[in-house]
């Protein structure tokens, strides 16, 4: 498999390709790198226009009376502890899993009548679905605002009405603010997923058989056990890229949040960009980079664990699209 | 799932504060409040929470959401905080309540200067006031061998001298981040030139005399600030005074006490407050007077109005004051006086106008925040720019129809 | 399959999508036709505010909405067809400049939405060829090593495009600001002091670099699982056929390739027309504006709770018209494949 077409690479190419990816490899890591070292010294370290300084923290480490290299735990403790940033973990958790588990069963729902369908109907929707990604994501979000914050009121006569409203009110008590709680925006985050999901999880379903589907009916199965029993299954790499994007969508979502949750149920993305902007001093950015480099650390083991599959997801579905 | 989800909400939700002995009385009734995210806040908020039930969200872009909030029936936030300009869409929306029976109740300790009346109903409590005034290095300022600056003249003569001495390559701190700062700063200016923003019929009148002569001052000064004046909010001043880099501004008294703060600044003591420069030799310091403060939702029940208006009462005590002296200049009884607060001080003393906060300014503000940028990147001429700003006015004003 | 038992399937989807993007949207559309102004009625007010001792107060004549028996602003909403657009697009000025009359083109490139397009279009195109360049350049490369190297390299690759944009943002944001670190190693270099935020092409070149450096790495990943898919036989008749590496390349690997790089493409150029995240991490709204940035200006509620709604939503329906343009080529792709198929 791969490599063998480009074995004998001439020394000079074999230069030129490996000079190219190390720059490379240091570009990407870069940022993220000096991120982290400067979240792990003091101030007067972190911010000195010398990046020795950065790197080996003197001055942290004459302050702490540690070892040669600066170090300090400060800042980390001060965002996790002090200002007990787990309550945004949590809360980033719940809206991440429930945007995944949401987008991607109903979209490989979606996803596989598309993919089955040979109609005009079928077409006009993916396509109507592509142009809704195109909506400017700000302005779906100041349109959900006065509805989100007037939805006790908005949804009250439902609540009110014989037969349904009984039902209803089994639910809750009474009709949800849907501002400033998760469930809302879970539920935005999902439709503005809903597009890429489709799209990708259509091209994957592509790629089986309609012959095996056809002969599970023909066993006597339903459409949709069919789907449940027979396709599923086989769709284990497919689905779980797609999920790996609707993750990364929910999870480092900052504009619907930061505008629709409250600060009970506010979400880590948007709390780091109020420890940047908020009336701060050099000890509150650091706090900031601690942040964000927390936020960071999950991200960062998600594609250490599912890096191959990834790649190997990708080549079962998508790139034959 | 969804009756799941409502419900653990609902669990973070009445999670609520442990009651202190700090508090007069033991709140019963689940308060929220809305207001921006600064020391002051934080410090009256803490105060607030220790009277129990009572659930904060500070949120520097609270005016993004709070009209749409305190609109909602029932509101969302008891407690609003907020400054004059975004007091003028709660009152538009007529969403907050008037307070003089609350104040006659309970305000015993209220100063008679806090309270905001429109049309003589109390409609907000001030707590502090801030204002953008003049700060200085006094140390450089004697060896460059030149006076404080009282006008804009001299705070550019100042300027070169400081850097002719060498003491500083740009010596001059600008809040002129493109946007709201830059605008505010050149409000401040156009006042302090006798300008008035809104002529008759709320027709704008800022293509004239005091615009010209603002925007050429603006300039003026830009040729001392740091190239990347349009990116430099109050924190990036602020960092510069603090690393020694520059020697004047015209900065917030809230960032006042970051001069003196010994783990960040390399100039404690050195940084001296004054009142703003005027525009105008003999005028007014050029500079306009924000306040502060919280109003009460209107959506809301009259017991917890009740409930709320005794809780920031709490959260406004001398004692919070006490503890806080630094964190801002308080209008609240207790607050004493420092060196700190001289700037703010003496800018108010000395007449400073009142930042004119109506929804016209409003158009306006944004219209010079739209516009004020195109001028001192060379975008635009001086008589272009002076006409973009009115047109930008005149395109919002006439949308929302305050114009006809 | 059934038509019914299509719908079955796709309903829930649907639903949400219908909900949540397209209702707004058919209001984003109604908003941008009509116009909502509150009733205004001049009224002598006396304000009072504080001062450091006493207090300030002025009685003035003000515009105050008139406010109805519960305490609600009354209001009143008119069709004004599309006058919004008209005052974005200003098309008596578009046909000057098109004309070719003098200082009229320099006049229209004044105006906020002809100088967010330009930003936005030169954006989309000038970051493209680099996203794709440096993506199969990527997998190509990547493709060639050890297969020890390739893990460590693929994660660190990867990581610029997981990483959180606003996250992204500020850590370049932070190496370059002010005296950030590389803008000193660059002014050391360079032997004078650089400002990289003073002036509009530097914060250009700088968005463009970061989203490159952002996207670049989707592009790999992609081209890279389809380098997975190629077939080696084909590669190693190639080979015995004599060649070289550049005609195995152009004639092999790139045709093998092309659907992806022209959905790579697409998407790209559909996310990237939407920029606009980058403008705020680098405060760049002095210098450059985007379509997506104006929209969100216009929307955005100034101090005193004034938002300009109807020209935003005209401004986002043009940002779609636009998408739409841009996507027109996949639409038509699609459309031919099906109609093959069928």
């Amino acid at each position: 498999m791969g490599g063998s077409h480009d074995r004998g690479l001439g020394p000079g190419l074999w230069l030129v390709t490996r000079t190219l990816l190390a720059i490379w490899f240091v570009v990407a890591a870069f940022p993220l790198f000096w991120m982290a070292a400067m979240s792990i010294r003091l101030p007067i370290d972190a911010f000195s226009s010398n990046p020795l300084r950065v790197l080996l923290g003197p001055e942290t480490a004459r302050l702490g009376g540690g070892g040669p290299i600066g170090f300090t735990g400060d800042h980390y403790k001060a965002v996790w502890i002090d200002n007990a940033f787990h309550r945004q973990f949590v809360n980033s958790m719940i809206v991440t899993f429930s945007v995944v588990t949401i987008s991607v069963s109903i979209g490989a729902l979606a996803a596989y009548g598309l993919a089955r369908s040979k109609s005009r109907l079928a077409f006009w929707l993916l396509m109507t679905a592509l142009i809704f990604r195109a909506m400017p994501h700000s302005v779906l979000v100041a349109g959900y605002l006065p509805v989100f914050a007037n939805s006790r009121e908005w949804l009250q006569p439902l609540w009110d009405m014989p037969g349904l409203g009984a039902l209803l009110r089994l639910m809750a008590a009474e009709p949800p603010t849907l501002y400033g709680k998760p469930f809302g925006v879970i539920m935005v985050l999902v439709a503005i997923n809903q597009p890429f999901t489709i799209w990708m999880l259509r091209s994957f379903f592509m790629n089986i058989p309609a012959e095996l589907d056809e002969a599970a009916q023909i066993d006597g199965c339903t459409p949709f056990g069919a789907f449940w029993r027979v396709i599923l299954p086989v769709m284990g790499p497919g689905v779980l890229t797609t999920a790996l994007f609707s993750f990364l969508l929910a999870y480092n979502d900052y504009l619907v949040a930061a505008l629709l949750l409250d600060a009970q149920s506010q979400t880590m993305v948007p709390t780091i960009s109020q420890y940047v902007n908020s009336e701060n001093n050099l000890t509150d950015q650091l706090r900031a980079i601690a942040a964000a480099v927390s936020i960071t650390a999950p991200l960062f083991l998600l594609v250490l664990v599912f890096q191959k599959r990834i790649v190997a997801g990708l080549t079962l579905g998508a790139v034959k699209g | 799932m969804l009756r799941k989800l409502v419900i653990a909400a609902g669990l973070t939700i009445t999670a609520a504060a442990p009651a202190s002995a700090a508090c007069a009385f033991q709140n019963q009734t689940p308060i929220k409040v809305l207001a921006a995210s600064f020391a002051a806040w934080r410090a009256v908020t803490a105060a607030m929470q220790e009277c129990g039930n009572v659930q904060v969200e500070l949120d520097l872009q609270y005016r993004d959401k709070q009209p749409a909030a305190l609109r909602a029936k029932p509101a969302l936030y008891h407690i609003a905080g907020l400054a004059p300009n975004t007091l003028v869409p709660l009152l538009n929306d007529g969403s907050v309540r008037p307070l003089d029976d609350l104040v006659a109740k309970f305000g015993q300790n209220l100063q008679p200067n806090q309270l905001i009346r429109i049309d003589g109903k109390v409609m907000a409590i001030a707590m502090m006031i801030n204002v953008q005034h003049l700060m200085y290095r006094e140390d450089l300022l004697k060896q460059a061998n030149v006076e404080p600056p009282k006008t804009y003249e001299e705070l550019l003569k100042a300027a070169e001298a400081i850097r002719k001495a060498g003491l500083a390559q740009y010596p001059i701190g600008g809040t002129y981040k493109a946007g709201w700062d830059l605008a505010t700063e050149f409000v401040n200016l156009f006042h302090g030139y006798g300008g008035q923003f809104i002529g008759q019929g709320n027709m704008p009148a800022v293509n004239g005399e005091a615009g010209r002569k603002t925007l050429e001052m603006m300039k003026a000064l830009t040729g001392y600030m740091d190239p990347e004046f349009l990116v430099s909010d109050a924190t990036f001043v602020q960092k510069q005074f603090q690393q020694g880099k520059i020697a004047l501004s015209n900065l917030w008294s809230s960032r006042a006490g970051a001069m003196d703060n010994a783990a960040e600044s390399s100039v404690v003591g050195k940084v001296t407050m004054a009142a703003a420069p005027a525009a105008m030799a003999g005028g007014k310091p050029a500079t306009t007077v924000f306040w502060d403060g919280f109003s009460i939702a209107r959506n809301i029940t009259d017991a917890e109005a009740e409930a709320a208006f005794r809780v920031a009462m709490e959260g406004l005590d001398e004692e919070m004051v006490k503890a806080n002296n630094a964190a801002a200049v308080w209008l609240v009884k207790g607050f004493e006086t420092t060196r700190l607060a001289q700037g703010a001080i003496a800018s108010a003393m000395a007449g400073a106008p009142p930042y004119p906060a109506t929804t016209a300014m409003g158009f306006m503000h944004t219209a010079l925040g739209e516009n004020v940028a195109d001028y001192l990147t060379g975008r635009k001429t001086l008589e272009q720019t002076l006409q973009a700003i009115e047109a930008s006015y005149t395109t919002r004003a006439k949308e929302a129809g305050l114009l006809k | 399959m059934k038509t019914r038992t299509f719908l079955g399937f796709v309903a829930p989807s649907m639903a949400v999508m219908l909900l949540f993007i397209a209702l707004p949207l058919v209001s984003v559309l109604w908003q941008s036709l009509h116009n909502t102004q509150r009733v205004f009625r001049e009224q002598s007010v006396e304000s009072c505010s504080p001062s450091f001792i006493g207090q300030t107060c002025v009685t003035e004549k003000r515009m105050q909405p008139v406010l109805d028996a519960e305490g609600r602003p009354v209001s009143e909403t008119r069709f004004i067809g599309l006058e919004s657009y008209r005052l974005l697009l200003a098309p008596e000025l578009l046909s000057k400049a098109v004309r070719g009359v003098s200082g009229a083109f320099d006049e229209l490139m004044r105006q906020d939405f002809y100088r967010a397009l330009r930003f936005t279009l030169t954006f989309a195109l000038v970051t493209l060829p680099f996203v794709l360049l440096i993506g199969l350049g990527l997998a190509l490369g990547v493709d060639t090593l050890a297969k020890i190297w390739r893990g460590p390299m693929i994660f660190v690759s990867l990581l610029p495009y997981v990483i959180t944009p606003v996250v992204g943002a500020l850590s370049i944001r932070w190496l370059f600001i002010g005296d950030g670190i590389l803008t000193a190693g660059l002014s050391a270099l360079a032997g004078t002091k650089l400002s990289l935020f003073a002036q509009g092409w530097t914060i250009e070149l700088l968005m463009i670099l970061y989203r490159i450096w952002h996207i670049a790495p989707f592009a790999f990943v992609v081209f890279y699982a389809g380098l997975q898919t190629l077939d080696r036989s084909q590669i190693e008749a190639a080979v015995i056929d004599g060649a070289t590496r550049a005609q195995r390349l152009r004639y092999v690997v790139l045709p093998h390739l092309m659907p992806l790089i022209v959905f790579v493409a697409l998407i790209h150029l559909m996310d990237s027309y939407r920029v606009f995240e980058e403008i705020i991490g680098f405060s760049a709204q002095a210098h450059r504006i985007s379509l997506q940035w104006l929209t969100f200006h216009y929307l955005t509620p100034d101090h005193t709770g004034n938002r300009a709604v109807s020209r935003a939503s005209a401004s986002a329906i043009l940002t779609i018209i636009g998408v739409a343009i841009l996507l027109l080529p996949l639409v038509i792709r699609t459309w031919r494949d099906r109609a093959r198929e069928a």
